[in-house]
């Protein structure tokens, strides 16, 4: 079966090896910005709290945040959809060829932008470089005991399939990779290939509007890849080539 | 034999059918649990790198979500939404995903405590059976008219268990109270449905099916009733017609969540709802010919547009729009009902609905149906019931008050006065899993254990299908704490004669059992032929509930026929600004001490960690006023400090502040954090006895403080801030 990536907007070095190529859709008309996928990503992915002080200064831990924008002055004002952010993983991401330590790579197998805590030395470069501002980094040791007594017990939630992060470490949006692998592995096991719709990412599955969908954007008909192909759909910051992974659908 | 059943044997076996339950009836409580054993001793059902999930009910709000809750090694690790339960179909709002930082909370009461109301959690810890024989002397040694229940929203059991109890002891009915239910005016939505359709239930609005939707007020997308049913409503309204895209229309003086996902928002003056809503009444009855029905016929759309501040010619355009509407649908709630015409307001958008012709139809209105095996709605007190409940308190009608599931010095206006109601009282025994504000004021605290590690069931409020949402343990009790249900059965044993031959139950679950005898044989998303079977998958599948909906229609005949109250609502207070406190979206009225809620952005403002006013730009200008200044807020009944954001989308004539911070207990994350807009609350109350928070005037003044809110969104470029000043 061949594709037409170009309709899908990944055209370009990447797109030629897209086999395998995870992708989500987020439709802003439904989003209603009411935080869900945030703390389940949160829950999910062992982000930690920074709590008022540090989030005051900008270094929120966020993952995935929404953002809205205001047109307008009252009574003539209008607020844009709620436009939920994460890592867009980039086919051409800005961010893989600025880190010296090469901890920011790109997946052959599951075409999204790796993060590899143990590599990065926190130069930042990625996170300055990221059009999305979408990238955290870790200024304390937030998941530490030491430093937080109440980490001993809060740390009973967290999820053994993602590794907890040290200070002085950048982190992102995975497309909850966990659960991609374990999805695979499972597949494999039974001598088939991942269907569509048998596991998602934490966001998309607490989302009480369905608006973020997850999938293989690479097969047609799955249900990611019908949604791309919507007129509504458009990608954030295209203009600057970085072939995003995340697809969004306009209101209207 | 039955000792070394496992709980995973146990539901393998009730699963396989009737043979294997006289073997099961034999279970002890010890095996009902999954233990946290460390790794070097395995439990036989737990392996590792593989999870375990099990089925159980969100106790964040009372709306009777279902979760499926994976666990690995005994641990709750994540928090899914179960995809079985009509009222969620698979999934969770903020509140639920951060259920675990309730559980693995650092701050909860760990064991029994004699609290002696001191300002800190007691560190004077007592055992289980000294406990229990306090609540049975307390249950024994005082008159039962004298002895006082004060549930929670949920769960739902244990109100039955309560209402039980003090039926055989010849106590006054337990009282139901919740901030939820006060901000969501509960009691003026089902007084309205008994004025109008003779039945005080709830009314059920189909907002999946409707495809024009005019809200006043009605937050459903926040914390309204059963937010994730209505957002998964709202979704479907939306984009779930490949031929149509819902249309949705808001009144409401400040944009709120809701608001904002509106395709149009038209800020009206608070209290003037009643007036709209008749008017554009009125302009349909017009536009559809015929004689104007009595509910609309004193109505003056013109006048009622300029009282309201709303452009007539605004009203006319949604007026046709809704009379060409298929399914058009109006909702009342929030801060609307909140006034002192809130039941005139609520009545009138019912009859709007009856003009509309939209009653029984998809994407109309209906009645709630109950849920399974429950007698009558019952719906939480109001205020002015929780206003006699105190007056009672304070004149030493009561003598032991038990507290479960509510934290009324939080929630309750301090006006009303529950604090020095409380200190009336000569004992206190509260049985929260927090050390929460009126747990500290308490004589005793015997903590229950989390909502994860509890049994019960809840009842789903507005549902299309009758639900009964299950809940079981997803792990062991991680503290020294016990079921509630389990002590007040424990005591009931120890007084013995009536009260034991009352309560017969060996433990909370046989009492649940017993609840749902009824349901066995009976027809739903399953059916068993015996109670321990229906029990084994009750766990399994979350719950039951029946298959089709069970929605009546309600008659149509008299909504429009009444006449109602179309005057404005009378404002408290002499400020030059209307007060409108709302509930946080992201906290709800009790997730302050979840550090995740608190890291969430505000969906509109972006503030996280604290409270803020919300000041429409214009106003705070004139007034000097810029983000971050912290002013004072007078009313009549009080004033408190907060910090102001300069909120683009408000009436200038309104500020606006968010209700779940401002604690003094609660936990390190909620303590000594924000303010609460219940200091500030006067108590007045609508004609259905709720009360009318959003009926004062209130001023402010400048106080020469800053405060900086912490803010997801960038500061530069917000009118000019950091930007280079010319």
């Amino acid at each position: 079966m061949t594709v037409d990536l170009n309709k899908l907007h990944a055209v370009g070095a990447i797109a030629e090896e897209a086999e395998g190529k995870w992708g989500m859709v987020i439709d802003m008309d439904l989003c209603t910005g009411c935080q869900a996928c945030v703390a389940a990503c949160a829950m999910e992915n062992n982000i930690p709290y920074v709590e008022e002080v540090d989030a005051g200064y900008g270094r929120s831990m966020h993952w995935i945040r929404t953002e809205r924008f205001w047109e307008g002055e009252y009574p003539e004002v209008k607020m844009s959809a709620y436009q939920p952010m994460l890592c867009q993983q980039c086919g051409k991401a800005p961010c893989e060829p600025v880190c010296p330590a090469f901890a920011t790579v790109h997946s052959q197998a599951e075409q999204i932008n790796l993060q590899v805590y143990n590599r990065c030395v926190g130069t930042r470069y990625c996170a300055n470089n990221c059009p999305y501002q979408v990238r955290s980094f870790n200024w304390r040791d937030y998941q530490d005991s030491r430093v937080r007594p109440e980490i001993t017990i809060l740390a009973n939630q967290f999820n053994p399939d993602v590794t907890v992060r040290r200070r002085g470490v950048m982190e992102k949006c995975t497309f909850c990779i966990q659960r991609i692998h374990k999805a695979q592995d499972k597949a494999k096991s039974e001598g088939r290939e991942v269907e569509d719709g048998e596991f998602t990412t934490a966001c998309a599955q607490a989302c009480p509007a369905n608006a973020i969908t997850f999938g293989r954007i690479d097969h047609p008909e799955s249900l990611v890849a019908q949604l791309a192909r919507s007129p509504r759909a458009a990608h954030h910051l295209e203009e600057l080539g970085t072939l995003p992974r995340v697809t969004y659908l306009k209101e209207g | 034999m039955s000792k070394q059943i496992s709980r995973r044997d146990f539901l393998k076996l009730a699963t396989a059918g009737a043979a294997t339950t006289a073997v099961l009836t034999g279970c002890g409580p010890t095996s009902r649990f999954v233990d946290r054993e460390p790794y070097r001793k395995m439990p036989e059902y737990t392996y590792n790198g593989i999870s375990t999930y099990y089925a159980t009910t969100c106790r964040e709000c009372a709306a009777a979500c279902g979760l499926v809750v994976r666990t690995m090694q005994g641990r709750a690790i994540k928090v899914e939404g179960n995809p079985n339960n009509p009222v969620n179909l698979g999934k969770t709002c903020a509140r639920g995903q951060a259920t675990l930082q309730g559980l693995y909370n650092p701050d909860r009461v760990e064991n029994p405590v004699k609290q002696a109301r001191g300002a800190q959690l007691s560190q004077e810890t007592l055992d289980w059976n000294a406990a229990t024989q306090i609540v049975a002397d307390a249950l024994t040694n005082t008159n039962p008219s004298e002895i006082a229940f004060l549930m929670g929203m949920a769960p739902d059991h244990l109100f039955d268990l309560v209402s039980d109890l003090a039926k055989a002891i010849g106590a006054p009915a337990p009282i139901r109270f919740g901030a939820l239910g006060m901000f969501e005016a509960r009691a003026t939505l089902s007084k309205a449905a008994e004025d109008l359709f003779g039945s005080a239930s709830m009314p059920f609005f189909d907002l999946e099916n409707a495809d024009v939707v005019v809200s006043f007020g009605a937050n459903f997308l926040e914390t309204w009733l059963s937010p994730v049913a209505f957002t998964r409503g709202f979704a479907r309204m939306r984009r779930g017609n490949p031929e149509r895209r819902g249309y949705f229309v808001q009144f409401e003086p400040r944009m709120s969540q809701t608001a904002s996902k509106a395709d149009a928002w038209i800020p009206l003056r608070p209290g003037t709802e009643n007036l709209v809503a008749l008017a554009l009444g009125r302009l349909i009855a017009e536009a559809k010919g015929g004689a104007i029905p009595a509910a609309f016929a004193s109505v003056d759309p013109v006048a009622a547009a300029a009282e309201a501040d709303v452009i007539f010619e605004t009203l006319e355009r949604l007026a046709q729009t809704l009379t060409n509407a298929g399914r058009p649908l109006v909702i009342p709630g929030g801060a609307a009902l909140g006034q002192s015409n809130g039941l005139a307001t609520a009545e009138a958008v019912l009859a709007l609905n009856a003009l509309l012709g939209n009653f029984g139809l998809p994407g109309g209105v209906f009645i709630s149906p109950l849920a399974p095996a429950q007698d009558a709605y019952h719906r939480p007190a109001s205020a002015k019931e929780m206003t006699d409940f105190i007056a009672k308190m304070k004149s030493g009608g009561v003598k032991v008050l038990f507290v479960h599931g509510v934290n009324p010095l939080f929630e309750l206006p301090k006006q009303l006065g529950f604090a020095e109601a409380l200190a009336a009282v000569p004992q206190v025994i509260s049985f929260a899993t927090f050390p929460d504000e009126t747990a500290l004021a308490s004589d005793y605290i015997f903590p229950d254990h989390h909502g994860l590690e509890s049994w019960g069931y809840q009842r789903a409020v507005v549902s299309a299908k009758p639900v009964l949402s299950g809940a079981q343990p997803v792990v062991v009790p991680y503290f020294n704490t016990r079921a509630t249900a389990d002590v007040f059965l424990a005591a009931a044993a120890l007084t013995g004669g009536t009260l034991a031959q009352a309560m017969p139950f060996a433990d909370e679950v046989a009492f649940i059992q017993s609840k749902l005898t009824k349901l066995v044989g009976e027809e739903g998303f399953f059916a068993a032929p015996e109670i321990n079977s229906f029990t084994a998958y009750f766990q399994q599948y979350g719950g039951w509930w029946t298959l089709d909906p069970s929605l009546a229609t309600p008659s149509a005949a008299n909504a429009i026929a009444k006449r109602f109250n179309a005057s404005a609502a009378e404002f408290a207070g002499e400020g030059e600004f209307f007060f409108l406190p709302f509930v946080s979206p992201t906290l709800g009225e009790a997730g302050a001490n979840k550090p995740w809620l608190q890291e969430l952005a505000d969906p509109t403002t972006t503030v996280m960690w604290n409270t803020w006013v919300e000041m429409n730009p214009a106003t705070a200008h004139e007034l000097g006023i810029e983000n971050d200044d912290v002013i004072e807020i007078v009313s009549e009944a009080g004033s408190v400090e907060a910090p102001v954001y300069l909120y683009p989308a408000i009436r200038p004539d309104v500020i606006a502040m968010p209700f779940g911070q401002g604690h003094t207990a609660y936990g390190r994350f909620a303590a000594g954090r924000g303010v609460n807009p219940a200091d500030v609350l006067g108590v007045h109350f609508n004609e259905a006895g709720d009360l009318a928070f959003a009926g004062m005037k209130v001023t402010v003044k400048k106080t020469g403080k800053i405060k900086v809110l912490s803010r997801l969104e960038s500061r530069i470029g917000v009118y000019g801030e950091g930007l280079e000043k010319e």
